[in-house]
């Protein structure tokens, strides 16, 4: 049995498209969701070596756009799935498909954390992103889930679009905030290939109102902690299944299109729906390295406000992380902190944590 | 091989008046075709396919042609690729009794027409005019005529030809029999050979292209470069037919390649005269002046480590590129590098492209500078090719700029733009001539540095390319001049800085931070771009500083997309250069070049 304690299951399914989303979806059908989670059943079944876990995250695609009995049939198949005693269970739900019976089976099958996608209040706005909400549902859905005893609730935002200002992305959050959930996401909208906002030629805004708004919500939302540079949790709260990718440990990925990280090997599973019906699942697997994990460990522990653990990397690598990447400059230029324990990038320059990540991995001492 | 049966000849023309047709076709008559197709089908063998690169790359070619019951040797020199560089003409121009002066039946005679003509004039050379290309609709023979007449030949040694279709091709060879001299060079004195060519081969080493002027040399013989010093033995001595034939000596008159193990490249002088070790000549010949560099250009590897590997290509290039200079210097934004001189900026480029192409190093060049003459306030004079090596001007007396006379060649329609070019550039009107009613020349006194910076591409563009034109040099002047520096972040640049003349310097500094503005991407701070004529800042913008909010989300956990774009982020790093705290792409250093196309 390996050292696994962490688990994403994906539902790709969705009762609309969002224009702006490049994730491996589908569009609802009923006949191909049973094929789907025989599929699924299966998968689990031929890679799951039996690890007692401490996260299992369903994520989409919409896995609310399930029926209740697809719903059902889902948890019971996941039940194969050892949780330890605190196992955090999230699933990710959309408001134009989440009920309240639906709920009640989330509860009952021992779903303790749900992230919800409302991404924007402003009509126009989901209109662009092909999305539709009805902010009383919403207000309604999320006081069910505390009264059914889901406390554990997050809110994705999304920013950035062109012609958005900076008042409808402090609207957004004062709707949030009223919402009192213990954990927000927010992310800035990236054109991705292969969307239909792409192929509609849709622009992106300048950096500085990216930049703008970025700090408009960072400075709103000052009763949150910012973990991570776009996640922000009250106290207890934060994501355990998340951490687990920033932290660099292994994880199990289930469904079409999810990635894995086992042992040595990233993976990541077929988007092809025909493929994964005919039980080909794994498309990619990339054999990692000592410095592939090194590198990894860096840029993903690098996304959390904490950093990175000097004495976790020499502990996995055998290594300093001194030895390994030359950052001294970028410490003394301010782009990095460090102490005796930490290496850290400071939360004003999150938003240039790619250039950081890009200065630190070239200055590595190895190769 | 009679020596009264030789005759040694290049072909010169300005740039497409059909030289290469001319030459493939004079190679198809004399019979050279057949031999070059027997020879494709021995390429399999393996020394003729380790041998094939120099054919393809020495031009020096012996062609076998029979008339009236004798049988005449044939020396084609062909004056390497772009005619701009009158050095590389002289150089095979001072191989030759003769030389075919092509003129395109179109285009009439052009700027470099008239350069080559005066080039081969001065070297003795027996000249024929060619018209070629009598069979476009377009040729205007007549006018054509009235030109060469214009600059002194006689109608009834024209010859009219179409490379294109064979037409007078029997004439012209029967022209360079009975017009051109043969050599005349004694056998029995001692060697004087006259290298005007060297490769370098990886199996035989240095390959020199020699023309025998007098004596002879012979398989074994050991040979001594008169000016550099250098003995070895002849290892080898070949002609090209165009396949390699071995032969076993070279007699005066005659031209072929010699090669002996020679691995030293700097022993190898283009230029210089060899002679026998036992039996030396007292005088070298005259050879042919290599031009002096007329643009300073300082080369760096972007890659520091590369240095030597450039260090090593520079002295390749140099072997057939006499008038290419180079020495070490030291930036301080780009490190270890060269400043290496050019006859031009087509020189330049040429150059730098060879460089990164045919040896594989990624180059960064600073923008090019003239050789200005300044006299410090104590009387004495230096030469300054770099503005990092301008003075200080607290002791700067006066500044003086080289200065060029140029001819214009256009159809008048064309005379008002290119005056008010001239104009722009800082020139001054010497005379106009017309060549016949709708032609003309324009001469003008120009600075160099306006012609090295971007003379040529504005003048194509003013006249629809229908101007050619060409310049020489008349000696310095005194100018107002000034070091420009460009700073980043505050500290100043040194690969960045230009010499500039005063009054246009305003204007030059604001062009040149405003590009280097769309040049340099956004950095992790704010970066100010500064141009300053010493303490004084003259222009600034700033390149704002990065903003975009890049927080991609790990979908799924597909941390794997991250690790792939930083990576892809990555690489496109590295064509920049690190200069301070500022990354600097490769294009900015050129593109103070450019700066007056807004």
């Amino acid at each position: 049995m390996g050292s696994v304690r962490n688990c994403y299951v994906h539902i790709p399914f969705c009762k609309k498209i969002c224009s702006y989303c490049d994730f491996c979806k589908l569009f609802y059908d009923r006949k191909y969701v049973s094929q789907y989670l025989d599929s699924l059943q299966l998968e689990i079944a031929t890679y799951y070596q039996g690890e007692e876990l401490d996260t299992i995250y369903i994520g989409g695609g919409t896995p609310s756009s399930l029926s209740d009995s697809e719903l059902e049939k889902l948890f019971s198949i996941l039940s194969v799935l050892k949780k330890s005693s605190s196992c955090e269970v999230t699933i990710e739900a959309n408001f134009d498909s989440i009920t309240e019976s639906k709920l009640d089976i989330c509860k009952k099958y021992g779903v303790n954390r749900i992230s919800f996608g409302l991404e924007s209040t402003h009509a126009w706005i989901l209109e662009k992103m092909g999305r539709s909400l009805d902010l009383d549902y919403v207000r309604h859905i999320i006081a069910y889930c505390k009264k059914i005893g889901i406390c554990n609730i997050n809110v994705d935002l999304m920013y950035a679009f062109l012609g958005e200002s900076l008042e409808e992305v402090e609207e957004d959050i004062n709707f949030i905030q009223n919402l009192d959930v213990p954990h927000i996401s927010t992310y800035s909208l990236i054109l991705e290939e292969h969307t239909k906002l792409y192929l509609d030629k849709e622009q992106s805004i300048s950096e500085e109102l990216d930049a703008k708004m970025y700090e408009v919500i960072c400075s709103k939302l000052s009763d949150y902690t910012h973990y991570e540079i776009s996640n922000f949790y009250k106290e207890g709260y934060s994501s355990r299944h998340n951490l687990c990718y920033w932290q660099n440990r292994e994880y199990y990925g289930f469904g079409l299109g999810a990635s894995g990280y086992l042992g040595d090997i990233r993976y990541t599973n077929t988007r092809s729906i025909t493929h994964y019906l005919q039980k080909k699942f794994r498309y990619l697997e990339e054999n990692l390295s000592i410095y592939d994990k090194m590198e990894y460990e860096m840029i993903l522990n690098l996304r959390t406000k904490k950093g990175i653990s000097k004495k976790n990397f020499f502990d996995k690598y055998s290594m300093k992380l001194e030895d390994c990447y030359s950052y001294l400059e970028l410490v003394r230029e301010g782009y990095l902190i460090e102490d005796d324990e930490y290496l850290a990038i400071p939360e004003k320059y999150f938003y240039l944590s790619n250039e950081i990540l890009v200065r630190l991995l070239e200055e590595c001492c190895y190769e | 091989m009679k020596q009264e049966n030789i005759r040694n000849f290049c072909i010169i023309a300005h740039i497409d008046h059909g030289k290469s047709t001319l030459a493939d076709r004079i190679l198809e008559k004399t019979g050279a075709i057949e031999k070059r197709e027997l020879k494709s089908q021995m390429l399999d063998s393996m020394d003729i396919e380790r041998e094939r690169g120099i054919t393809i790359k020495l031009n020096a070619v012996q062609l076998t042609y029979h008339h009236e019951g004798e049988d005449y040797y044939f020396h084609l020199i062909d004056t390497p690729g772009h005619v701009d560089f009158s050095y590389e003409v002289s150089r095979s121009l001072a191989a030759c009794e003769g030389a075919l002066l092509v003129v395109d039946a179109a285009q009439g005679v052009e700027a470099q027409t008239l350069a080559n003509l005066y080039l081969a004039l001065d070297n003795n050379l027996t000249v024929i005019p060619v018209v070629n290309k009598i069979d476009l609709p377009s040729a205007d023979i007549p006018k054509v005529i009235e030109e060469l007449e214009n600059i002194g030949f006689s109608k009834d040694e024209i010859i009219f030809t179409s490379a294109k279709t064979g037409v007078g091709i029997d004439e012209l060879l029967e022209a360079i029999i009975k017009k051109i001299p043969a050599p005349t060079g004694d056998y029995t004195k001692p060697l004087k050979a006259l290298i005007f060519d060297s490769l370098f081969d990886a199996y035989r080493g240095v390959i020199i292209s020699i023309r025998v002027v007098e004596g002879k040399v012979k398989v074994g013989d050991i040979i001594r470069m008169m000016d550099t010093g250098a003995v070895y033995d002849v290892v080898g001595l070949s002609i090209n037919t165009p396949k390699e034939v071995k032969v076993s000596s070279l007699k005066a008159g005659e031209v072929g390649y010699l090669y002996a193990s020679i691995k030293s490249i700097s022993d190898v002088s283009v230029g210089d005269t060899i002679t026998l070790d036992s039996n030396p000549a007292d005088v070298a010949l005259p050879g042919y002046q290599p031009m002096k560099p007329m643009v300073y250009s300082g080369l760096y590897p972007i890659d520091a480590s590369k240095f030597e590997d450039l260090r090593e290509a520079l002295e390749k290039l140099k072997l057939n590129d006499a008038s290419l200079s180079f020495e070490p210097e030291t930036s301080k934004a780009l490190g270890f590098g060269f400043r290496c001189g050019f006859l031009g900026l087509l020189h330049m480029e040429i150059i730098e492209e060879r460089i990164e192409r045919e040896f594989g190093i990624d180059l960064i060049a600073t923008s090019p500078s003239v050789v200005y003459e300044v006299i410090l306030s104590d009387g004495s004079k230096m030469l300054v090719d770099s503005p990092t090596k301008m003075p200080k001007r607290e002791v700067i007396s006066k500044t003086m700029e080289p200065y060029v006379k140029t001819s214009i060649f256009t159809p008048t329609d064309y005379i008002g733009p290119i005056m008010e070019l001239c104009q722009d550039k800082r020139g001054t009107f010497l005379n106009m001539e017309y060549l016949d009613q709708s032609r003309v020349t324009i001469h003008y006194e120009l600075p160099l540095s306006e012609i090295v910076y971007d003379f040529f591409d504005k003048l194509k563009s003013y006249t629809k390319g229908y101007a050619s034109f060409d310049y020489e040099f008349i000696g310095y002047k005194e100018s107002n001049l000034v070091k420009m520096d460009i700073l980043l972040n505050g500290d100043v640049v040194d690969a960045l800085s230009v010499i500039v003349h005063k009054d246009f310097a305003y204007n030059r500094g604001k062009v040149v931070v405003e590009k280097l503005k769309e040049i340099i991407p956004r950095q992790m701070f704010e970066v100010p771009i500064q141009a300053a004529i010493g303490n004084h800042v003259i222009a600034r913008t700033d390149i704002k500083a990065l903003r975009k909010n890049v927080l991609a989300k790990c979908y799924g956990g597909d941390v794997t997309r991250k690790k792939k774009l930083l990576e892809k982020q990555k690489e496109g790093k590295k064509r920049m250069k690190r200069i301070g705290s500022v990354e600097v792409p490769q294009e900015a250093f050129l593109s103070i070049l450019s700066t007056s196309d807004k």
